[in-house]
């Protein structure tokens, strides 16, 4: 199928997506200037629901049996009964992430007509950051193309100008 | 920038690297020119989401960070030109920064200008949870902006100027985009600061600190 009109196609495709694994919707998540698309969700007037897949790629906490984990940090989390944060239906399980991002002060806003969630960052992977000066990692092109990480430059002395057009 | 260059090619050491990062949503098309004039060898990155801002808490540019071969920050801070300059009557920039730099390429930990993880840590700008959620609703904006649809992006980008007042990055990226009202809101807003600095002082000896 070749696609002109992005907005038509996009349509068509959470149309069929729909059908296909019905009561599940698409939605878009904006994790640190990156775009996500969710191809399902489950509907909620007010919440986010999402698969544990996706719910990583937002928060970075992966599922264990122990809970939601992110490095050492463990926040509870049962996945053997339905609660706020977590429902089974039709054998698929769905996470609650912005019921979790509150729980864990991870900011975020919504724009609902558009289904468009943008998330802030993870307090728990701040600490080292805001209380012992550690350098935050990043992993962003430079003007070349090339993968700039600065984890790279360990060993060097790194100073990093900010500065604007504007 | 054209400062910056000269001073990266004067240091001339393998071990310092020298990363500039427009923050800047206008992309390639608003920074290019200025990257290519300025003839820059060092590492260029056009951060369109500004998250550079948003990892080392920044609310305006130019603004500095030194890190440390460990990876530690060893200090962070604001208005970090590389020389003094003169727009009319405002004065801004500083001639003390280049030096502290260069002295902390030779010297490194035992450069005077080097701060300890806690000073590092008072330096830092600290976030409201409005603050917080002012970034996400930045990029939201910028994801709106991208999509064409400058209605939302406008959108976002008020809510994210009214979570967070401080951040001239999330005021002066919008105004951008209305180039004729972007000086009359910048100096409206340069009026409501009161005592507050525009650039927090670098607290460098010799320093003009009255460039408000």
């Amino acid at each position: 199928m070749k696609c002109r009109m992005t907005v038509g196609c996009t349509t068509i495709f959470a149309v069929l997506l729909t059908l296909t694994t019905a009561p599940a919707f698409a939605a878009v998540a904006i994790v640190a200037g990156e775009t996500i698309q969710l191809e399902n969700t489950l509907p909620d007037v007010r919440h986010l629901w999402v698969t544990s897949q996706d719910f990583t790629r937002i928060n970075g906490f992966e599922l264990k049996a122990e809970g939601a984990c992110l490095g050492e940090i463990c926040i509870p989390l049962k996945q053997t009964e339905d609660s706020d944060l977590f429902v089974k239906r039709d054998g698929q399980s769905w996470l609650n992430v912005t019921a979790f991002a509150d729980k864990v002060q991870q900011a975020y806003v919504v724009d609902r007509e558009s289904d468009v969630w943008s998330f802030g960052l993870v307090p728990q992977s701040r600490k080292a950051f805001l209380q012992s000066a550690e350098a935050p990692d990043f992993e962003l092109k430079d003007r070349n193309g090339e993968t700039v990480r600065l984890s790279d430059f360990r060993g060097k002395k790194v100073l990093i100008i900010t500065w604007a057009s504007w | 920038m054209p400062v910056w260059q000269s001073v990266y090619e004067d240091i001339d050491d393998d071990n310092f690297v020298l990363i500039s990062a427009a923050q800047d949503t206008g992309g390639e098309k608003a920074t290019g020119k200025i990257f290519d004039a300025a003839k820059v060898t060092y590492t260029a990155i056009i951060d369109e989401d500004h998250t550079i801002s948003t990892l080392f808490n920044l609310v305006n540019v130019p603004s500095g960070i030194w890190i440390d071969e460990d990876g530690q920050i060893v200090r962070i801070n604001e208005g970090t030109y590389a020389a003094k300059h003169k727009l009319g009557t405002f004065e801004f920039g500083t001639d003390a920064y280049v030096p502290a730099v260069r002295d902390w390429i030779s010297k490194g930990a035992d450069s005077a200008f080097v701060w300890s993880p806690e000073e590092v840590a008072r330096n830092i700008i600290q976030r409201t949870p409005d603050a917080q959620r002012a970034e996400p609703a930045f990029k939201l904006g910028v994801y709106f902006h991208r999509q064409g649809n400058e209605d939302l992006a406008n959108r976002w980008w008020e809510e994210s100027q009214k979570l967070n007042p401080d951040s001239w990055n999330f005021h002066r990226q919008d105004w951008s985009f209305t180039p004729r009202e972007a000086t009359r809101n910048w100096y409206r807003k340069v009026q409501t600061l009161g005592d507050k600095p525009y650039y927090r002082p670098l607290g460098l000896p010799g320093e003009d600190t009255d460039t408000q």
